[in-house]
């Protein structure tokens, strides 16, 4: 099988690094990529489940653009949605009808959804989850989970990162994730201080497994939060619409009083939302937020086309399914090398790793390997599944996964 | 946090260490140090204690308290000590008057080169020896600096608490120099030399790609990228060391 070689990819970054910072910076930087080399830098084209980087090479892609594809790239629905609306007007000094659409689509969908605001990403909604919750409850402590990824607000990122100071943190509080013992103590220990709890769904940070919430903890949770006056807010930026569409709180059977949404929301159209129980729309009408974009009503309409074709294939179903029987079949390919292959998280948004490293270097060039043969798979963060991947991909795929088995067997053995 | 306490452990623990490989690749000061028997201990009231041993031609630098030193040499405070290492003040002698030959002529010739070694400029680094030199105890300090940190620094502390148990390696490719950090159960120790088999490394392509990332003069996301730099293993535990390697700078300007 041809390897790729990436000249204009690393001709583009070198040109670049001249005029940004670090050429590639946030979570598309190559720096998480293992080795960098051996991945590319930048796309050309991209579509359905596939993209092409500026070399010509052709990747099925499990990353999806870290989430924000969900129906393959160049949707024709969703673009002809985006497009009809962008010769109707796109920023306009007043919002368009589309926004109500939208909201009331989403109210409709939502199972705990009264209302809801868009803003661009979903760190300007988790940043007014926040805002909110404080708002309405008149406290000032936040706990969140610890590995836990809410964007890159001061707030959200760990301490000791550059640009982030110790009063950021001043009313940050960390638990454990399914620490609910933990979470229960620092509300005793903090009487009628704590405005919200904020988590995911599920646990999903970068580099190590994911983990799925233990029997009854969210449950629990709710109950504490609510005897408490804890606003309970589940960031489903990265989870929304890839467990159920009427929100990954259903899968797991609790209801949150704030739910965040952005990456699958409008299939790469740049919007995000926060949804909430009508008991909070007036604390949250009352908290000035706004952005020069966020009335932008191509990005409304495309997220509106999205979500109606997300609902009309049962989308969250038809990417388990997809993801399970590509797994299932990888971890096959991988015993009969002699290696086992360990997934975690939900199948719709894989954490993959080879357990027989523990440095993790096997996995990385088997990753790379993968990569380099046309199949993009990262090393240190879950995967995505889209509703464009095909049987076709995932045959291809498991043809390409066995022979980056061969080569990593040749270099570490068993 | 008292910033004096902190930059005195890195003085001590972190910056005297490189002693060791002084006599051993710079040959005028291997020929100064090859007939040196004596030790020095270093005590800091409310602060570290340090010790250097010659034997043989071979320095040692340890933590803590040796046993019968041949000169002790005793700071009022951590300020103290770090003022001497600023040249502004004197360590009182409390052990060693034999040897004030010694402290006052021949031992200021080793500090004076390992100053010279870890003050570069444009020029120096254009020399490779001065650079191969540089980048050794550049990699060295910081090794042994992330330990201090990881024990005195809050932030650092914070971070650290989370690595994950196993080694990181920080080396020039393909034959050096290196220093490892270890984790094990929230405790770190660093060490100079290579692994075969660490958790994680930063790998650098040369002397000069560690010398600029070391001195912040490149940052580690283009170096990544370009292959100049190759974080290898657990990619968490490199994270988490570059952002203690950031907070160096705050302490040893």
């Amino acid at each position: 099988m041809k390897t790729y070689t990436y000249k204009k990819s690393v001709a583009l970054f070198k040109r670049a690094a001249k005029v940004i910072p670090c050429g590639i910076y946030g979570h598309l930087s190559p720096a998480p990529l293992v080795p960098a080399t051996d991945y590319p830098f930048y796309a050309s084209r991209a579509k359905g489940a596939r993209f092409w980087d500026v070399d010509g090479n052709e990747f099925i892609d499990y990353m999806c653009a870290y989430g924000p594809m969900v129906l393959g790239y160049n949707d024709p629905k969703v673009d002809a949605a985006a497009m009809k609306q962008l010769k109707s007007g796109n920023c306009i000094t007043a919002p368009a009808p589309i926004m109500v659409e939208l909201a009331e689509h989403m109210v409709d969908t939502i199972a705990i959804a009264d209302w809801a605001f868009f803003a661009k990403n979903g760190g300007d909604v988790t940043s007014y989850a926040l805002m909110t919750a404080r708002a309405a409850t008149g406290r000032k402590k936040i706990v969140l989970v610890r590995g836990g990824y809410h964007g890159v607000a001061p707030w959200a990122q760990a301490a000791g990162h550059p640009g982030v100071i110790d009063e950021d943190h001043s009313t940050i509080m960390y638990v454990e994730w399914n620490d609910f013992e933990g979470l229960e103590r620092l509300v005793n220990e903090h009487p009628g201080e704590i405005a919200a709890f904020m988590a995911t769904p599920y646990h999903h940070p970068t580099f190590v497994d994911s983990e799925l919430p233990a029997v009854g903890y969210w449950s629990r949770v709710e109950a504490l939060c609510k005897k408490n006056g804890i606003v309970l807010i589940i960031d489903d930026v990265r989870c929304g619409f890839r467990l159920d569409m009427r929100g990954s709180s259903e899968y797991f059977g609790f209801k949150p009083d704030l739910a965040c949404y952005c990456k699958a929301i409008a299939n790469g159209y740049p919007i995000s939302a926060l949804v909430g129980t009508e008991a909070l729309k007036t604390a949250a009408a009352k908290v000035f937020y706004t952005g020069s974009y966020w009335f932008s009503a191509v990005a409304m309409a495309a997220s509106l086309a999205t979500l109606k074709e997300l609902k009309r294939l049962k989308a969250p179903e038809l990417m388990m399914a997809r993801g399970k029987k590509l797994l299932d079949g990888m971890i096959d390919i991988a015993r009969s090398h002699g290696y086992t292959l360990n997934v975690s998280g939900i199948p719709s948004m894989p954490s993959v790793y080879i357990t027989d490293d523990e440095s993790l270097m096997l996995h990385q060039d088997w990753c790379a390997e993968c990569t380099k043969r046309g199949v993009y798979f990262t090393s240190h963060h879950n995967w995505f599944i889209s509703t464009a991947h095909t049987d076709a991909d995932i045959k291809k795929t498991w043809n390409v996964v066995d022979e980056a088995f061969k080569v990593v067997r040749k270099k570490y053995g068993m | 946090m008292n910033t004096d306490l902190v930059k005195a452990h890195l003085n001590l623990n972190a910056v005297l260490v490189n002693l060791e490989d002084l006599v051993v690749y710079d040959e005028e000061m291997a020929a100064l140090s090859k007939n040196w028997a004596l030790s020095i201990q270093f005590i800091v009231r409310n602060g570290p204690r340090a010790h250097i041993t010659f034997e043989n031609g071979k320095c040692t630098v340890g933590r803590g308290r040796r046993k019968r030193p041949s000169i002790i040499l005793y700071f009022f405070s951590p300020r103290h000590l770090v003022r001497m290492f600023d040249g502004k003040a004197q360590p009182v002698l409390l052990k060693g008057f034999t040897k004030l030959g010694f402290l006052l002529k021949d031992f200021p010739k080793l500090t004076a080169r390992l100053e010279h070694y870890l003050k570069p400029t444009p020029e120096l680094l254009a020399d490779k020896k001065y650079l191969a030199l540089n980048t050794r105890f550049t990699i060295t300090t910081a090794a042994f600096a992330v330990r201090e940190l990881g024990l005195l620094d809050p932030v650092a502390r914070a971070i650290s608490s989370h690595i994950g148990n196993g080694v990181v390696l920080m080396k020039v490719n393909p034959e050096g120099p290196a220093a490892m950090l270890r984790f094990q159960d929230g405790g770190i120790e660093a060490e100079k030399g290579d692994t075969a088999k660490p958790m994680s490394a930063m790998l650098f392509r040369n002397l000069k790609t560690a010398n600029d990332i070391l001195n912040q003069k490149l940052d580690a996301f283009t170096a990544i990228a370009t292959g100049d730099v190759m974080p290898r293993g657990r990619i968490g535990m490199v994270d988490s060391l570059s952002l203690i390697l950031d907070r160096i700078p705050l302490y040893l300007g």
